[in-house]
């Protein structure tokens, strides 16, 4: 049991639920995959929030969560905010698990799943628009969105390549993947060099000792 | 004669609180009954109104505590107007129970044609019952909650232990109930809104200001969280705990029927 006052865990929680229930109920093509999730419950601890939270999945369109359960979760992850930050924008989620700070106890399959339906959630955003601004303007603002996040995410791959570019090539700040990894290559193996010159080292010293003794 | 520190009824008396006035213990079911009769068709939207919708927050929580699945009985003691016995309905599925309970014909009214509008009808059972003496039987239910109901019961020890009586071993109740600030600022600051402002929208919104005053006098009559949970402790109920919301304006309590 964390620390918060439930009333303010609960209005979180209520709100950031009505949230995702809204999108789930915007994106009909992951209706069925999160369908196959029904009844997983999934327990998250944030460690630098010193909050704990479940994420139980009841149908392919709702979700529910609670800052209290009693039921054994089908996995319990605990982190970071940042570790799960990472885990949640990753494109390779079950690498990003075992090599980040995450502590995971129960099964994986079901928290990777869930992962991966989420970053493949396409929210169709005209539905409810044209509702409420009627076919013509809902049609127009839905395409304006529609590319503003066209452009958002080319916007973003396209930074990320160009600062990566810039660390690299004109900062040198950060030497490039290949010469590190070739760095890393030649320590290991002046490691293994150094080990055998050591073994060899006591090996001889052992045997002057057996020398020494026996004259 | 009331412990004024706690809360706590002497019941060497023929006399009880109803508000901060004293009348005939036989009496204040019946005066009770002419509050909520008062207020029943707006009781959610002053509910709302009041607490600015937070009073949906704590019972998201004790719903929470609850743990309710599938198959289970759930008795909503007090339940008025429906909205926990919802959201319970869900819970316990078709094969699965809810039982609403109030003391209250206007209240249970207002929550059956609530409940019917939402469609949840299935598995709730409707029943006008007073919570001193539960008309169940022993050991036949998982769990009971009781929201906002229990500082308006006459005999709170008697209502205890018909509660443990109906709980199945095992079974949980859950108390939720306006208690006493843990900061004496925030009590302050609580006491100016219950008797200057609740009262003035009572008038306005339910042409009723006394129904709301009696409401704010009757959370100051009501025991304070330790006192209740000792109370639950007498009556026979285990591993008794509470958590304070909102700064302990709100507690709900939790205990288990060994």
């Amino acid at each position: 049991m964390t620390q918060h006052d439930p009333a303010v865990l609960s209005a979180a929680l209520a709100a950031a639920e009505s949230a995702l229930n809204q999108a789930i109920a915007l994106a009909p093509h992951s209706h069925q995959e999160l369908n196959t999730l029904s009844g997983t419950l999934l327990g998250v601890e944030i460690t630098s929030l010193d909050l704990t939270l479940y994420i139980e999945l009841l149908t392919g369109t709702e979700l529910r969560l609670m800052s209290h359960c009693e039921r054994e979760p089908n996995a319990f992850v605990r982190g970071t905010l940042e570790d799960f930050g990472a885990l949640a924008t990753s494109d390779d989620p079950a690498a990003t698990l075992i090599n980040s700070g995450i502590e995971l106890h129960g099964s994986s399959t079901s928290l990777i799943t869930l992962q991966q339906v989420i970053s493949r959630m396409e929210i169709d955003w005209e539905a409810p628009l044209v509702d409420v601004l009627g076919d013509v303007m809902g049609h127009q603002i839905a395409q304006g969105l529609r590319r503003f996040f066209r452009w958002g995410d080319g916007a973003r791959a396209s930074l990320k390549r160009q600062v990566s570019e810039y660390i690299l090539e004109e900062g040198r700040l950060t030497p490039p993947k290949a010469e590190l990894e070739h760095f890393y290559d030649a320590v290991q193996s002046v490691a293994i060099r150094v080990e055998r010159a050591q073994s060899r080292v006591e090996k001889l010293l052992a045997r002057a000792a057996t020398r020494g003794t026996t004259q | 004669m009331n412990d004024e520190a706690t809360g706590r009824a002497d019941h060497d008396e023929d006399t009880t609180d109803f508000g901060f006035t004293r009348v005939d213990r036989d009496a204040k079911a019946g005066m009770v009954r002419g509050v909520f009769d008062s207020v029943a068709s707006r009781y959610d939207l002053m509910n709302d109104l009041m607490s600015g919708g937070i009073h949906r927050l704590w019972k998201r929580f004790t719903i929470e505590l609850s743990a309710a699945r599938p198959g289970q009985t759930i008795l909503d003691i007090a339940g008025g107007t429906g909205d926990l016995a919802a959201k319970f309905s869900r819970l316990v599925g078709p094969e699965g129970q809810v039982i609403l309970a109030d003391i209250n014909a206007a209240m249970l009214e207002v929550g059956r044609d609530r409940l019917i509008d939402k469609g949840a009808t299935g598995n709730i059972e409707v029943v006008q019952a007073d919570a001193q003496a539960l008309p169940f039987a022993d050991n036949s239910v998982d769990c009971i909650t009781i929201a906002f109901g229990l500082r308006n019961v006459t005999d709170k020890d008697m209502a205890l232990r018909s509660m443990l009586r109906v709980l199945r071993p095992g079974g949980r109740l859950l108390i939720l109930e306006f208690s006493k600030p843990t900061s004496p600022l925030l009590g302050k600051v609580y006491d100016q809104y219950s008797f200057q402002i609740l009262p003035a929208m009572g008038r306005l919104i339910a042409q009723d200001a006394e129904s709301y005053r009696y409401l704010a006098e009757s959370i100051r009559k009501h025991p304070d969280q330790d006192t209740l949970l000792e109370m639950m402790e007498d009556a026979g109920f285990a591993e008794c705990r509470y958590h304070n919301m909102t700064g302990g304006i709100v507690a709900v309590h939790q205990g288990f029927k060994p």
